[in-house]
């Protein structure tokens, strides 16, 4: 099992001047500090226009600030939104081959499609096509990254042959996944032959399902890249505190916090009925179960909030479901004060990680003194 | 945390149905049509337009619907809405800003039972053979034009019609709440096309402020439906997540 952590970059308001600054500058501190710890990987998504719930609209660019300062830990795009109105497929190469170069080879390229019309009205996008685009731009990706000259004729764009460059550090080119959210894409992504990119909180016996098909049918896949990326990087929640009522507390402020922001948003289905958006996303697992404006937003079960105990438990029932890495969100509207943030991090290192290192990786730890 | 609604009720509640009771039966429909269009706009009006207890959708989205009912205990009639997207507390809704309908009986049932600020008018709904056209005339004025144009066939299970909220006086005292009204739908045809607006009399809607910027979709639908028990009802002056209470 490895671990990671995971960025929407939710900006409360006021926004005063320093607002998105003291934001960025705290999630950078805890990437830092992650590196340091030894979690594997950290994630940044794309959005834009997410009033307060993200103010991520440019990944590439935190992204490559925290490849800079770390020295380990592998930052992942997740996801670039394939929908050629908001990244030219050609421009996703380039960019995703200079952050690899940068990085010194530690990119992973998430792919998506956007979910909401706040997004894809924006850029002038029909919902009717992401699927089909996305399908087009992660099978021309490796392509540009390993093909001298690249020329497409295609539905979602065309281009003469050109040298697309700088190709990427990592040969033939970084690990590519899927975000996985609606039920079915994790058929998508098995068959192309792409990781699993949980977006999905909790739900463990549902993603256990799902989980088992896409490892079954990425066996038979066709790989739209040079490899096979049959991993499965699920994510959560993280809030670690030698008290387990406390770190539920705090852990639950978050994970409401969140959802709370995240059913503000206008998906793509409310907003324009399509069969390219069969289910409402991100949205529903995280909306209440009823229809009372009442009740609480629904608290997933395998959230890895609590004390050091209950969160090996979590990453356990994930593990025996299948998932082969977590990501953590630490926080949401900044309601989890930094050095809070910080001190979970560093519990959860101290406390969890070690049981879920491999044990040569283990022993190697121990033989350093590390 | 999200933008809260700021409008004012008190003006409004003057003129706001008053519902007899919470306890009215259902109304359960079959053969309904309804045309929806919908329009992002101007974020001038994204909270101005909705009481405190709503959030305001990003970005902000007003709903033009016609629908027939080709019966009811009241005989059939036609209802005509102006709502605008919102959230109570993480839930999608559409605030009712008024109602039209061609049958006075159903002004009156659908304001005491359900809280529907609605009033009689000419009400159409005309199907074209390259549009669908839903119209309202009030006093000889065309108030309201909205249309579906080329309309094609979808899956009615792409369909996501968001319930009403519509603001009336207690049964209890007579204050202003807000009352949930969600209906159930069972599609049996689908039709998705480009929305048009040609004739919105702002005044006739008391939509001040609600000014359409941007066309979002339009859609038409053969389905079952109706006018379900109020099971949720909200207090206006605060956040749905904490003013809501549960009838059944």
């Amino acid at each position: 099992m490895k671990f990671g952590i995971f960025y929407e970059i939710s900006v409360p308001r006021p926004w005063d001047p320093e607002a998105e600054r003291t934001v960025y500058e705290r999630a950078l501190e805890q990437v830092r500090l992650a590196d340091e710890l030894g979690f594997d990987q950290v994630w940044a998504v794309e959005h834009h226009f997410l009033e307060e719930y993200s103010h991520c609209s440019s990944p590439e660019i935190f992204l490559a600030a925290c490849a800079v300062q770390t020295k380990k830990i592998r930052v992942g795009h997740g996801i670039v939104v394939c929908v050629p109105q908001i990244n030219h497929p050609i421009r996703i190469a380039e960019r995703t081959a200079t952050l690899d170069i940068i990085s010194g080879g530690r990119l992973e390229v998430g792919t998506g499609r956007s979910a909401t019309w706040t997004e894809l009205g924006g850029f002038g996008a029909s919902p009717d096509d992401t699927k089909k685009t996305w399908d087009e731009i992660v099978r021309c990706l490796p392509k540009m990254w390993t093909q001298e000259r690249f020329s497409y004729d295609g539905a979602a764009f065309k281009m003469p042959p050109r040298a697309i460059l700088p190709k990427p550090y990592q040969k033939p080119h970084p690990p590519m996944w899927v975000a996985i959210t609606s039920p079915g894409t994790e058929i998508d992504a098995a068959d192309r032959g792409l990781g699993w990119l949980g977006l999905t909180f909790g739900g463990l016996e549902e993603q256990e399902q799902r989980m088992a098909e896409y490892r079954r049918r990425i066996k038979v896949c066709e790989p739209v890249g040079d490899f096979v990326n049959e991993q499965i990087n699920s994510v959560n929640f993280l809030y670690c505190h030698e008290d387990d009522e406390t770190g539920l507390n705090t852990g639950r402020r978050l994970q409401g916090t969140f959802g709370y922001m995240a059913a503000q948003l206008l998906s793509a289905r409310e907003a324009y009925p399509t069969p390219s958006y069969p289910a409402l996303g991100l949205l529903p697992q995280l909306r209440p179960d009823g229809d009372s404006p009442g009740d609480s937003v629904r608290v997933p079960d395998g959230l890895c909030i609590g004390n050091p105990a209950r969160i090996i438990e979590a990453v356990k029932r994930w593990e025996s479901v299948g998932a082969d890495r977590i990501n953590f969100l630490l926080n949401a509207m900044e309601v989890v004060p930094q050095e809070q943030v910080l001190a979970s991090l560093r519990l959860f290192a101290k406390e969890v990680m070690p049981k879920f290192q491999e044990p040569t990786r283990r022993q190697a730890a121990l033989t350093t003194g590390a | 945390m999200p933008f809260l609604g700021t409008l004012d009720t008190t003006p409004r509640l003057k003129d706001a149905p008053q519902l007899d009771n919470y306890d009215t039966e259902a109304w359960e429909i079959a053969g309904v049509e309804h045309l929806s269009v919908t329009f992002e706009i101007d974020d001038a009006a994204m909270t101005s337009a909705l009481p405190p207890a709503l959030h305001p959708t990003i970005p902000p989205v007003a709903y033009f619907s016609v629908t027939s009912y080709p019966e009811s205990p009241v005989g059939a009639f036609k209802l005509a809405q102006v709502r605008v997207g919102c959230r109570a507390a993480a839930l999608p809704r559409g605030f009712l800003l008024r109602a039209y309908s061609d049958s006075p009986a159903a002004c009156e049932a659908l304001g005491r039972r359900w809280g529907y600020d609605c009033r009689p008018a000419d009400v159409q709904l005309r199907r074209y053979h390259d549009r669908i056209v839903g119209s309202v005339t009030l006093d000889g004025r065309e108030v309201l034009q909205g249309s579906l144009l080329d309309p094609n066939p979808i899956s009615g299970s792409s369909i996501f019609y968001v319930s009403n909220v519509n603001l009336a006086r207690s049964p209890d005292d007579g204050k202003g709440v807000l009352v949930q009204v969600d209906p159930a739908y069972t599609f049996h045809r689908a039709e998705r096309g480009s929305p048009e607006l040609t004739a919105f009399d702002r005044p006739a809607w008391a939509a001040d402020g609600i000014d359409p910027v941007w066309p979002v979709t339009a859609t038409f639908v053969k389905c079952d439906t109706g006018f379900p028990q109020i099971r949720y009802v909200m207090d206006a002056s605060q956040a749905a997540r904490i003013g809501t209470r549960k009838l059944r």
